[in-house]
């Protein structure tokens, strides 16, 4: 019998980017799909996919113009009423994708979602899929001429899954597209946009007072817009905080279009780096940002975890509100184990696997998506805890936690909620599962 | 726009039919897409992939292999992945993808069998049309390849043909339909897909009937009669109790059912049995046999008619899947009796 194949961190460090072993590249391999892998390997399967992520614009409505696969699990999605209110679909038929003769019922179909709408959405966004892709079609010719025929703005959404790897993914389209409908106005030098995510920043999270505390007035993220007003107001940023690469060219947009700059920060979850990213931050933007108060709580909670569990060892998924890498790394160097990670090397993460592969050599990388995984056998494994929502797929029975919530954890509050949560889910408190 | 769907969303397709249909079988399923059909189907429409183990993968197709149609590559990746599987065949299903770049489905299947040395199954299924479809498509070709031998009949052995969650909501429907069919006097009841596995389809001549739980099932029962001569019903035996309990209620009125049409079919004979002057008509949104549709009976063709149809039907009742409520028309939302599709709504229900 087969067994899922691994490399240790070693062994992919000394092979180096430019070498990873094919087992773990998914275009050299048909995709295994299991539950601890859904997230990924679809552009619309759960949380904000294309789908979802195309109605962050608030007021706004989406017309999906696909087969009727595409739209299916939009049922799921729309658990929420609010949501499912906000879907409409126009189905292709078998001529349609060969022929493209949708492409004419589309100002026709906005007018009728605008009719069915109880009042005027702010824009119509278009999610358009494979099909579309491969018929060439031209989506900013035809919302054209769909905005002119309805009276409203009409976006499109390209939820090209055959594009995952290319040069603009569909969530990094996406985020173009959201931001697309902002339209060039007078900056506000106390104004500062949160770009990356499609739901908010933790509460908690000490960038809110950091930036505050440089003299920013107003913060504003899409996810807390609570109307397309407000949402127009973003286009007033003195400067757009990225803080996800898949927000990268949206923000690139936004600097040709509307002259907004921006400044990138990862997530990262060792306090002494999130400190570094703070203070070059600060000199990039003329302030000085004291993160003494929030990094002291987060290592406090560290150590408070180190105190009453000990030094644990981890299985680190990918499903999850981190990179993998980076986040393991962060574990090691904080005193922990790792002896697996379910992770997606490429190019901007192999610098953490050669940290890591310095400090815990041994410690197995795995490929979510490689079909060997169809014999992974987590009883043989090292660990003792989990944290992601596939690696809790692989490991049923350990403590852990899936630490995908929609809420996005960042910066120094971050790791303290991370560790907070791993704490209740070793005293077996139920939430944190 | 007869197109569109306004208040409803879209039911499961074909691709979710064929892949529901094979799911049970040991074999390598290959979606020939590029990632999201494979999300929708595993994600919402296959509830057993959540309980187990499966072997259901992508193509991982990319643009270049859909432009230049690199159906090459795609074998080798399918052969890889068999090698020391121990699986038992490999199965390709189609998509929207390859549908526009019209992919060659038997030489697929073809070089699929020679790089494998096993057998391969490919369902040219397209993502427009219903889960039906798909799921006979998977059938019959599942019969065809393996059920080749002619073997004796075993008297009081019956097979059941058309079962899959997505009909039957339930995860142990399997085990329900047996169980019902068994009453009915059979010995032994092969539920294929939903219980019996591919030794099961092997020895399918040996069936005494078969009896046909759901259109997707009829065009396998017509190939093993021609092939085999075992002759078929058309039964669905089992609908979900709590549904059953309710139709008391509906006796002397006019009451329209809305299901895949065998089951809505048995509601009509339930309801006729104890009120017989009630008006019962059935609809459905998927495939329809004409033979077994009484006047007044008729086909779903979008959300627009089905919306029309109701309003001027004059019902005062309708069995349905609840999540077809908010297409009704706000008289008739109270009246709805709650009648489980996993291909309209994605619920499952508990039962048995």
């Amino acid at each position: 019998m087969k067994q899922a194949y691994s490399v240790t961190a070693a062994e992919l460090a000394k092979r180096g980017v430019n070498d990873v072993p094919p087992e773990l590249m998914s275009s050299a391999n048909l995709v295994y799909s299991s539950p601890a892998t859904l997230a990924f390997n679809s552009p619309g399967a759960q949380g904000f996919g294309v789908k979802r992520a195309g109605l962050a614009v608030p007021g706004s409505v989406m017309l999906l113009v696909a087969p009727a696969c595409c739209g299916r699990n939009t049922a799921a999605l729309g658990n929420e009423a609010s949501l499912a209110e906000r879907f409409f679909y126009l189905m292709q038929d078998d001529t349609d994708i060969v022929t493209g003769r949708h492409l004419t019922r589309i100002p026709e179909a906005v007018k009728e979602v605008c009719d069915a709408c109880p009042e005027k959405p702010s824009a119509v966004m278009i999610c358009i899929t494979c099909v579309d892709a491969l018929l060439g079609t031209d989506m900013e010719r035809v919302c054209r001429k769909a905005s002119d025929f309805a009276g409203v703005p009409v976006v499109p959404c390209y939820m090209y899954a055959l594009t995952r790897e290319g040069r603009l993914p569909p969530m990094a389209s996406v985020r173009r597209s959201v931001y697309s409908l902002l339209e060039p106005a007078k900056k506000d030098p106390a104004a500062v946009n949160i770009l990356g995510f499609f739901s908010p920043l933790r509460d908690d999270c000490e960038l809110y007072a950091l930036l505050r505390s440089a003299g920013v007035r107003s913060i504003r993220e899409i996810s807390r817009c609570g109307t397309f007003e407000e949402y127009k107001r973003m286009a007033e940023a003195n400067f757009n905080l990225v803080l996800n690469q898949e927000a990268r060219y949206a923000a690139a947009d936004m600097e040709k279009r509307l002259g907004i700059p921006s400044v990138e920060l990862a997530r990262l979850y060792g306090p002494d780096r999130i400190s570094k990213q703070y203070k070059l931050l600060g000199q990039a933007v003329g302030a000085e940002f004291d993160d003494s108060e929030p990094r002291s709580r987060a290592e406090d909670a560290v150590a408070a975890f180190r105190a009453k569990y000990g030094r644990r060892t981890f299985a680190v998924g990918e499903w999850l509100n981190a990179d993998p890498f980076e986040l393991s790394l962060s574990l090691i160097r904080q005193g922990f184990g790792v002896s697996e990670i379910f992770g997606t090397v490429g190019g901007a993460n192999f610098v953490y696997v050669r940290r890591i592969a310095e400090l815990s050599p041994g410690t197995k990388i795995y490929s979510n998506l490689s079909p060997t995984m169809m014999f992974y056998d987590g009883r043989d494994a090292d660990c003792d805890a989990v944290i992601g929502r596939d690696a809790m797929y692989y490991h049923p029975s350990l403590p852990g936690v899936p630490w995908n919530d929609e809420r996005q954890p960042f910066g120094h509050a971050g790791v303290r909620a991370l560790f907070e949560a791993l704490g209740d889910a070793f005293d077996g408190k139920e939430a944190a599962r | 726009m007869k197109s569109m769907l306004k208040r409803l969303s879209p039911f499961a397709p074909d691709q979710s039919g064929a892949v529901s249909a094979l799911f049970e079988f040991g074999g390598l399923i290959v979606i020939c897409d590029a990632g999201g059909c494979t999300g929708n189907i595993c994600g919402f429409d296959e509830p057993r992939w959540f309980t187990r183990p499966s072997a259901v993968f992508s193509a991982g197709l990319r643009d270049m292999d859909a432009i230049l149609g690199r159906d090459d590559r795609l074998v080798a990746k399918l052969q890889a992945a068999m090698k020391d599987s121990g699986l038992a065949f490999s199965a390709i299903v189609g998509t929207p993808v390859p549908a526009i770049i019209a992919t060659d489905f038997q030489a697929l299947k073809r070089m699929a069998e020679k790089r494998t040395g096993l057998p391969a199954i490919t369902v040219a299924t397209t993502g427009t049309r219903s889960y039906d479809q798909g799921a006979s498509a998977a059938w019959l070709e599942l019969f065809r390849t393996f059920a080749a031998e002619r073997l004796p009949v075993e008297p009081g052995t019956a097979g059941v043909l058309g079962a899959t969650p997505l009909d039957f909501p339930c995860l142990n429907a399997g085990a329900l339909l047996s169980d019902t069919v068994a009453k009915l006097g059979w010995r032994t009841v092969r539920c294929y897909g939903m219980g019996a596995g591919l030794d099961a389809v092997r020895t399918a001549s040996s069936a005494e009937r078969n009896i046909v739980v759901a259109p997707s099932g009829l065009a396998a029962a017509e190939y093993l009669k021609k092939t085999f001569g075992t002759p078929y019903e058309i039964r669905c035996p089992w609908i979900p109790a709590r549904t059953l309990e309710t139709l008391s209620g509906l006796a002397g009125r006019n009451v329209l059912v809305v299901h895949q049409q065998y089951a809505a079919n048995a509601v009509r004979d339930a309801v006729l049995s104890t009120a017989p002057e009630t008006r019962v008509t059935v609809a459905s949104w998927f495939m329809m046999t004409p033979e077994l549709m009484r006047e007044g009976d008729f086909h779903i063709e979008s959300e627009e008619a089905f919306i029309e149809s109701v309003a001027n039907g004059g019902y005062d009742a309708i069995v349905c899947d609840e999540r077809l409520r908010v297409a009704l028309p706000r008289s008739l939302r109270d009246s709805v009796v709650d009648f489980p599709h996993f291909a309209v709504s994605g619920r499952l229900i508990e039962e048995g």
